[in-house]
């Protein structure tokens, strides 16, 4: 993980902002976490209000400032980029959470208890925002997750490169010093299950189970080694590094697809010391859905970029990848996305060799949750709401982060934590 | 080292071959430093002021603390630096080093006595070693000995007493350097010139407290638990020095040339105390924060703007400004205006609309839909504190403009 600002490169880029009457950062922050007030009060150097500001409004503050992708965001609308270029305003977030957490100073307290236990399934950013809310309002807050430790997304999807865990251990640690308690490898996946939590005395559950099922391609040769969705890649390159190290050094690695995940996978293979990682793409560069800092990362790592050019099926020799077989393709017209369609070009034929070839063209949410009988199940089997994250009429059951978005990115994922947890204190609140 | 024809000035009798000299303090220390500002292009020192020795120089520990604003650092300077601790000889050394290897640069001796023969001897030996000039400093803040610096000039009769114990010794001309710390610095300077004093330099530092430990109480420098109210210096106090020197070349009883100090680090200040009445210039905290190095971007651009101007001697530049000064009873109130908006460059921070409102007239309202301010001239008062927050300054999106024959705003009573 990089270095963050000094104090004085923060209190410079603080310097930068013009302190608007009515920031557009503000607006474009999906969870609200004001970076026009925690700027302001970094430039007149009350950091500690500045922490309290960011962690009071958005507990995943730490994780947000790293893996938000800021210039579709808080920074779309900076006037400063009317002068020159925009605050890089995550840096800041990150500098200000950091320094809480340097300095021991924390912002957050626990409310006062009013006896109210509600459970949360699922430790990523929507469960994990949601039960610190409901801890901070005084409910008791159990979170149950089917892994072995909380993060979600943030412990397994994001390489180290980008954001360690000793940093995110921190942000873990403001959550449970506000009396969070987690049960691991305790998955919640029925009806029954969740009917049991509700006899065991919770008032409410909320369900953030997110969308970790990678999206395959459909081709006619699959069954070999050596073929790999991007997030069993990423959680063995986070798990087991010195493995994947072995496993990868001089190779040569495909990631199919173009957005931030294969971005992710295309570095984490490169650092790990293969040595091409070519993204296969079957758009242009620009229509890659992936964010600008992170296709610049993956060119500054040195990855191929093999734009134009659509996987038709896989080559397998001995059970085992050796390489895609790929065409040409050319842009037509725009589709609904508003993107340029991509049409296949004749006899364009040719294979690309690969030992590792790692598919990462989208995450939904698991079909599994279906077993929850009370939830209703709308497209891309991602769970529907209502106001409030409500997500049955009946029982009080709410639901949030990808699961109910589909694969999106963390701080809507902390809005829907929000929302729950303000839904839940006004119906259950004493 | 380029020469500049233009920049060559005679001031006090004696030539410079260009105005812009080290003033006395850590930057002028040895023969061997001020020999590579001379090489640098630097046109003469006031070096760093000697004693006789019989008080014993001791510099505290540290000596000098930053001042910082925002991310700039060094927008100021505090020190309690003393006169040379080095032996009176060491320093005569020096001078007589200085003459012999850069006989066209201007040699100053500053010198600070504790009794009148230390005054004489400081003089009489400076001029022997060939000291071109003398400047007698009556102004440091913070001596550690008792009666000696600025307190020589806030007992002012002791300054005209030095000043005339000096004259009567050598036959170099005489500068006496003038402190801010006093209420009006022309009666110091009076008090000099009927001493004998040949011309005036100001401003020696601004006594000052630049910051106090949060954690320990202490002001900065912390001299072993213990801060002092002392000197001030750097681009901080430049419009304290620039004010100086107006006020010592407008006194209708002085009427001496001016050597002028405080904050110059670039040809634009330099300039600027030209304008006022200086007639050479010194320099330390500017070589403290980038070295010797910065004479030469002063020289090049005074003589390029000189050029531009059409300007073939420095020396007539010198106190151009000084019949625009007036007192604020002789100004024109009739004249009245409004700030005016360059909309089209507008960035639309709203910072002009949140000052408008909070320490200016409420001319301004807010057009939430296309962020921006809006205008009403009619109630604008003209005090252009919009203009100074506006980041569209370069150039400047919202000028001043005379409304002629505008009539007088005053703020309805609070309802």
């Amino acid at each position: 993980m990089e270095q963050g600002f000094t104090m004085n490169q923060a209190l410079a880029e603080a310097s930068r902002c013009l302190l608007c009457h009515d920031a557009p950062c503000a607006a474009g922050c999906p969870a609200s976490t004001a970076p026009d007030v925690f700027i302001r009060k970094l430039r007149f150097r009350n950091i500690k209000g500045a922490a309290k500001v960011i962690k009071e409004r958005n507990i995943m503050g730490g994780a947000c400032a790293v893996v938000c992708p800021t210039h579709a965001l808080c920074a779309q609308g900076c006037t400063a980029a009317g002068l020159d270029k925009p605050i890089r305003i995550g840096e800041l977030q990150r500098f200000i959470v950091q320094y809480a957490w340097d300095v021991g100073f924390q912002p957050l307290k626990a409310g006062q208890p009013n006896g109210v236990q509600v459970a949360i399934v699922g430790a990523g950013p929507a469960g994990l925002t949601c039960a610190a809310e409901l801890a901070k309002a005084g409910f008791g807050a159990v979170v149950f997750e089917k892994r072995s430790a909380a993060g979600g997304m943030l412990q397994w999807g994001i390489p180290n490169h980008r954001m360690s865990r000793e940093f995110f251990a921190h942000e873990l640690e403001d959550i449970r010093s506000l009396g969070v308690e987690f049960r691991f490898n305790t998955p919640v996946e029925t009806q029954a299950d969740v009917d049991k939590l509700r006899a065991d005395g919770f008032a409410a559950v909320f369900v953030a189970t997110g969308a970790w099922r990678c999206t395959t391609l459909d081709v006619e040769h699959r069954e070999g080694s050596g073929l790999e969705d991007s997030m069993s890649f990423l959680v063995r390159a986070k798990d087991q590094p010195d493995a994947v190290r072995k496993e990868l050094t001089g190779a040569e690695v495909l990631v199919v697809g173009g957005g931030d995940t294969a971005m992710d996978a295309a570095v984490s293979a490169k650092r790990a010391g293969a040595r091409d990682v070519s993204i296969v793409y079957r758009r242009s560069f620009q229509e890659m859905p992936g964010s600008p800092e992170e296709k610049q990362a993956a060119l500054d790592a040195g990855v191929h970029f093999v734009i134009l050019t659509q996987p038709v099926d896989y080559v397998i020799a001995d059970s085992k990848i050796t390489g895609a077989r790929v065409v040409r393709t050319r842009l037509t017209t725009e589709d609904a996305s508003g993107r340029r369609r991509p049409e296949n070009l004749p006899d364009t034929e040719h294979v690309l060799a690969a030992d590792l070839i790692i598919e990462a063209i989208g995450l939904s949410p698991d079909p599994s949750v279906r077993k929850l009988d009370a939830l209703t199940i709308g497209d891309g089997e991602r769970i529907v709401v209502s106001e409030g994250q409500r997500a049955s009429t009946d029982l009080p059951l709410y639901a949030g982060g990808d699961a109910v978005s589909g694969a999106s990115i963390v701080v809507k994922a902390v809005r829907d934590g929000k929302a729950a947890a303000e839904a839940i204190r006004k119906e259950l609140g004493r | 080292m380029t020469q500049y024809k233009r920049l060559e000035t005679t001031f006090l009798g004696v030539k410079f071959e260009n105005p812009v000299m080290l003033s006395s303090s850590p930057v002028s220390n040895t023969g061997e430093m001020v020999g590579r500002s001379f090489d640098a292009g630097f046109g003469g020192v006031v070096f760093k002021t000697i004693g006789a020795g019989k008080e014993k120089i001791i510099h505290p520990g540290p000596r000098m603390a930053g001042y910082n604003y925002h991310n700039h650092r060094l927008v100021g300077l505090q020190n309690v630096e003393q006169i040379s601790d080095r032996p009176m000889k060491d320093n005569l050394d020096d001078l007589a080093y200085l003459k012999k290897n850069w006989p066209t640069k201007i040699i100053v001796s500053s010198i600070m006595g504790f009794t009148k023969q230390e005054w004489r001897d400081l003089a009489k030996a400076s001029e022997d070693v060939g000291a071109d000039m003398l400047e007698l400093n009556f102004s440091c803040p913070h001596m550690t000995v008792e009666g000696s610096g600025m307190k020589v000039s806030h007992a002012q009769a002791l300054v005209g007493e030095f000043t005339a114990e000096v004259k009567n010794t050598v036959k170099i001309p005489v500068l006496a350097k003038l402190t801010p710390n006093i209420t009006d610095i022309t009666e110091t300077a009076k008090f000099a010139k009927d001493g004998g004093a040949d011309g005036f330099t100001a401003i020696n530092t601004v006594q000052a407290l630049s910051g106090i430990g949060l954690d320990d109480y202490i002001p900065r420098p912390n001299v072993a638990g213990k801060g002092a109210m002392s000197g001030y210096s750097g681009p901080a106090v430049k419009p304290i020095g620039l004010r100086c020197i107006a006020q010592l070349a407008q006194a209708p009883h002085l009427g001496l040339p001016l050597s002028g100090c405080g904050g110059i680090e670039n040809w634009i200040d330099a300039i600027e105390y030209l304008l006022v009445g200086s007639g050479t210039l010194q320099i330390t905290t500017g070589v403290i924060h980038y070295g010797y190095r910065i004479i030469e971007d002063i020289l090049e651009g005074m003589d390029l703007y000189l050029e531009e101007r059409g300007i073939d001697h420095l020396a007539d530049l010198v106190g151009k400004a000084v019949p625009n000064i007036v007192p604020t009873d002789q100004f024109d109130l009739t004249s009245q205006g409004v700030a005016e908006y360059d909309q089209d460059r507008c960035v639309g921070c709203g910072q002009c609309y949140i000052v408008c409102q909070d320490a200016a007239g409420q001319c301004l309202t807010w057009d939430d839909a296309n962020r921006r301010p809006v205008m009403h001239e009619d109630t604008c008062l003209g005090c252009m504190i919009c203009s100074f927050v506006c980041p569209v300054s370069d150039p400047p999106m919202i000028k001043y403009r005379v409304v002629p024959g505008k009539s007088e705003i005053l703020p309805p009573v609070s309802r």
